[in-house]
C-alpha cells in the first residue's frame, strides 16, 4: 500500500507539465502602459498556448501594494493588464521597473514565474514638409534624455498593419534621439479630407519594450465613399431588383401563364362546343 | 365487326379496375408509412426542427435531397410525353399517362417536402410577401408552380376522350366516382371541333413544358451552384442535374411499366418491344449522365485545390466513398453494362435495372447535398463535435419515407381512377393498323 501511494505521488508529479511565461511591455502615444503576458507549454516537442491559468502580475516586488492585476490566460495563452492607478506611487518612485508574472501552479502545471525590466521612455513624432521625425527619449533623474541607436519603424496605418513610408524598413536614432524618414507614399488613399495616420514604433526593444506614437497628417488622397447599398443589384433588397431582371422574369412569367390561362379557357370552349353539339353527336356517335 | 369487337376488348382491358387484396394491402402499407410521417411531422411542428439532426453544418439534410430527387423524377413527364409526342415517337404513346402520373405525384411532394424543410409552415406566405426576384429560391417556387400546372393540364387534356369512354360504364363504378368522371369530362362528345381544340392545346402544352422542365431542374441546380461551396461551385450543374433527372425519370417509368404490365396483365399493350426501346433510351441517358459526372468530378480531382481536397477525399476514399461508388456503379455504370445486352432489356432485368437507377439516383441526391455542407471553406469554431457529422433522425427518416410512400400512393390512386394507358389513343392506333 505504501508502495502504491508512493507510486501515485510520483505519477501525479510526473504528469504535471512546466509552463513558460513571457511578459511584453507596451506604451502607445505616451499613454498608460499595458502588459501582455503569454503562457506556453511544450507538448510533443512543440510549444502550445496554455489557456485558463491564473497569473498574478506585480510591479517590482510581489506584495499586496504592488499588485497590478490577477489575470486568466485566454485560449491563445494570452492575458492583458493595464498599469492601474493603485501603483502610481511605486511607478513614480523609479526610472526603471521590473514586472513580475507569478503562476502558483495547478493540477496540470508546475508553478512558474517570469520578469521583465524596462526603463521608462517616451516617443515624439513631428513632421516638416513631407519629412517625418521620430524621437526616442529616456527618463533619467528628472529629465528626458535622447537615446541613440534605437531601431524605429515609421509607417502609415492601414487596415492590415503599418505600411513603411518609403523603401527603408527601419531607421536608427542619432545622438539627438531622432530618426527621420521622407514620405514617399503619395496618393495613398486617406479619408474624405485626405488624412492619414503616421506611426513611429519601437518593437521589442531590450531596454524599453514596445513604444509607439502616431499623428494625423493630410498627405493622403481624398477618397469619396460611394455606397452601393441603395442601388439596384442582384444582391440588393426586393425593391431594388435590377430593372432588366424584373422585365425579363416578368415577361417570361406573363407569357407562360397567359398561355396556360388560354389553355384553361380552351377547356371551357370545348365544354361549350360539347353542350351545343350534344343532340347531333348523340345521333351520329361514330367516334367512341 | 371484328374491328369493333377488338375495340371493345381493348376498352375492357384498359378500364381502371378495383383493387384486389394485393392492391388494398399495398395502399394500406403506403398509408401506414404516410401516417407515421404525419406523426413525425407533428413532432417537428411541436418541438421544432431540433427533432431533426440538422444543425449549423448540415442545414439542408435528407429533406432537400428528397426535394431534388422528386424534381428530378418529375422531369420524366416532359421527356416521355412532350419530347416523344413532338418527335412523333409512336411507341411511347402507351407510356405517356404513366409518365404524367409520376410527374404530377412527384412535383406535389417536391412542393410539400420544401414546406416541411422550412420548419415553420405558417410563415410560408412570407416567401410571397417578401421574396426577392433575384433569389433562385423564388425562381424555384415560381417554376415548380408552373410546372405542376402544366403537368396537370397535360394529364387532363388527353384524358378527355377516355373519360367519355369511362362514362359508358356507369354500372362498373360507384356513384361518387361516376359523378367525378361526369364532372371532369361529360362535355366531351368527340366532336371534330373539340378534337382540334384539344389537339392544339396538347401541342401547345408539349411545347411549353420542355423549357419549363429544363428551367425547373436548372433552377434547382442553381440553388446549389449559386452558393460558393466546395462541390457546388460548378458551371456544369444545370446540365448535370438535367441529365440525371432524365435518367431517374426514365428509370421510374420502367419500374412502373413492369408493375402495371404484371399487375394489370397488360402484356398486349406494354410489350417486350417497349422495354427494349426504353432499355436503349436508358443506356443513352446513363452514358450522358456518366459524361456529366466525369466532368463534375474529374477536373476538381485533377486540380485537387486545397479548399476542396477534404471534400473530394471524403467522397472518393473517405466516409462517403461507399455511398458515392455505390451510386455511381449501381445507378449509372452497371445499368449501361446490363442494358447493352439484348437479354438485359427483357422486362424483368429492365425492372431490376430501373430500381437500381432510382435507388442510385436517390443516394446521388443525398451526396450532392450533405458532404458539401460538412466541408465548408471556413470551418466553424466552437461547435459541438456532433455538428460535424450528419445522420438523419428517425423523424427525418419517417417524413422522407412518408413522402416517397405518398408519391407512390398518389400514383396508385390515379391508376385506380384513370386508365393507365390512354384508351382512345390505343383504339386510334389499332384502327390505323387495321386500315
Amino acid at each position: 500500500m505504501l508502495v502504491m501511494s508512493a507510486y501515485k505521488g510520483v505519477a501525479q508529479n510526473a504528469a504535471k507539465a512546466s509552463v513558460a511565461i513571457a511578459i511584453n511591455y507596451f506604451e502607445a502615444n505616451n499613454s498608460i502602459p499595458h502588459l501582455l503576458v503569454t503562457a506556453k507549454s511544450r507538448v510533443n516537442g512543440r510549444f502550445q498556448p496554455v489557456g485558463g491559468i491564473r497569473l498574478r502580475l506585480c510591479l517590482d516586488k510581489d506584495s499586496a501594494g504592488t499588485a497590478i492585476a490577477t489575470v486568466v490566460t485566454s485560449k491563445k495563452g494570452e492575458a492583458t493588464a493595464y498599469i492601474p492607478p493603485s501603483v502610481k506611487n511605486e511607478w513614480e518612485r523609479s526610472k526603471t521597473h521590473t514586472f513580475l508574472a507569478i503562476f502558483d501552479g495547478d493540477k496540470k502545471y508546475e508553478p512558474a514565474n517570469a520578469d521583465l525590466t524596462v526603463a521608462r521612455a517616451k516617443m515624439l513624432i513631428s513632421t516638416s514638409g513631407k519629412s517625418i521625425t521620430a524621437t526616442v527619449l529616456q527618463l533619467k533623474d528628472t529629465s528626458w534624455i535622447p537615446v541613440k541607436g534605437v531601431d524605429v519603424k515609421i509607417g502609415v496605418r492601414r487596415l492590415g498593419g503599418d505600411l513603411p513610408v518609403n523603401e527603408t524598413p527601419t531607421f536608427t536614432t542619432d545622438s539627438t534621439g531622432q530618426a527621420s524618414a521622407d514620405f514617399k507614399r503619395d496618393n495613398i488613399p486617406g479619408d474624405s479630407k485626405g488624412n492619414i495616420v503616421l506611426v513611429a514604433r519601437v518593437d521589442d526593444n531590450d531596454q524599453f519594450g514596445n513604444l509607439s506614437i502616431e499623428t494625423t497628417v493630410p498627405w493622403g488622397a481624398k477618397t469619396r465613399f460611394i455606397s452601393d447599398f441603395d442601388k439596384r443589384a442582384l444582391f440588393a433588397t426586393r425593391a431594388k431588383a435590377p430593372v432588366w431582371l424584373i422585365f425579363m422574369s416578368g415577361g417570361i412569367i406573363v407569357a407562360v401563364w397567359a398561355t396556360l390561362i388560354l389553355l384553361v379557357r380552351n377547356i371551357f370552349r370545348i365544354k361549350k362546343i360539347g353542350r351545343e353539339a350534344e343532340p347531333a353527336v348523340v345521333q351520329s356517335n361514330h367516334r367512341i | 365487326m371484328e374491328n369493333s369487337l377488338k375495340g371493345e376488348q381493348i376498352i375492357q382491358d384498359l378500364l381502371p379496375r378495383k383493387f384486389k387484396t394485393g392492391g388494398k394491402i399495398w395502399v394500406g402499407i403506403l398509408s401506414a408509412f404516410c401516417l407515421v410521417g404525419v406523426y413525425a411531422y407533428y413532432r417537428q411542428l411541436r418541438y421544432g426542427l431540433v427533432v431533426t439532426n440538422m444543425r449549423d453544418y448540415v442545414s439542408w439534410g435528407i429533406y432537400i435531397s428528397n426535394f431534388v430527387f422528386f424534381v428530378a423524377i418529375s422531369l420524366v413527364g416532359s421527356l416521355i410525353t412532350a419530347v416523344f409526342r413532338l418527335l412523333g415517337v409512336k411507341w411511347g404513346a402507351p407510356l405517356t399517362r404513366i409518365a404524367e402520373m409520376i410527374a404530377v405525384a412527384a412535383i406535389i411532394f417536391a412542393s410539400i417536402i420544401i414546406i416541411v424543410d422550412m420548419g415553420s409552415p405558417e410563415r410560408f406566405y412570407n416567401l410571397f410577401l417578401y421574396g426577392r426576384i433575384q433569389s433562385p429560391i423564388i425562381w424555384d417556387v415560381i417554376v415548380i408552380t408552373t410546372y405542376f400546372f402544366i403537368s396537370l393540364l397535360l394529364l387532363y387534356y388527353p384524358l378527355l376522350p377516355d373519360l367519355k369512354i369511362l362514362l359508358r360504364f356507369k354500372e362498373k363504378y360507384n356513384p361518387a366516382l361516376y359523378k367525378f368522371y361526369s364532372f371532369l369530362g361529360s362535355f366531351w362528345k368527340g366532336d371534330h371541333k373539340q378534337y382540334l381544340l384539344s389537339k392544339k392545346a396538347i401541342h401547345a402544352l408539349c411545347v411549353a413544358i420542355i423549357p419549363v422542365a429544363f428551367t425547373i431542374h436548372t433552377v434547382t441546380s442553381w440553388l446549389f451552384a449559386t452558393t460558393y461551396r466546395p462541390g457546388w461551385d460548378s458551371t456544369n450543374f444545370g446540365a448535370y442535374f438535367i441529365a440525371g433527372a432524365f435518367l431517374v425519370g426514365a428509370g421510374a417509368v420502367v419500374v412502373a411499366m413492369y408493375i402495371f404490365k404484371t399487375w394489370y396483365h397488360m402484356d398486349k399493350y406494354i410489350t417486350a418491344d417497349h422495354f427494349d426501346k426504353m432499355g436503349r433510351l436508358l443506356v443513352l441517358l446513363s452514358l450522358l449522365y456518366l459524361y456529366f459526372n466525369v466532368n463534375e468530378f474529374l477536373t476538381p480531382f485533377f486540380k485537387m485545390k486545397e479548399s476542396e481536397a477534404s471534400y473530394l477525399n471524403d467522397l472518393f476514399t473517405g466516409s462517403f466513398a461507399p455511398m458515392f461508388w455505390f451510386a455511381i456503379f449501381t445507378g449509372i455504370i452497371l445499368p449501361v453494362i446490363i442494358l447493352l445486352f439484348k437479354q438485359g432489356r427483357r422486362p424483368l432485368p429492365m425492372f431490376i435495372v430501373g430500381i437500381m437507377v432510382v435507388v442510385g439516383a436517390w443516394f446521388k441526391r443525398y451526396l450532392i447535398v450533405t458532404p458539401t455542407l460538412l466541408h465548408p471553406f471556413m470551418p466553424m469554431h466552437d461547435v459541438p463535435a456532433a455538428y460535424r457529422h450528419y445522420f438523419p433522425s428517425w423523424e427525418e427518416w419517417a417524413i422522407a419515407m412518408a413522402s416517397l410512400a405518398g408519391t407512390m400512393l398518389i400514383i396508385t390512386l390515379l391508376c385506380r381512377v384513370f386508365p393507365v394507358i390512354p384508351i382512345q389513343e390505343t383504339l386510334d392506333e389499332n384502327h390505323e393498323i387495321v386500315r
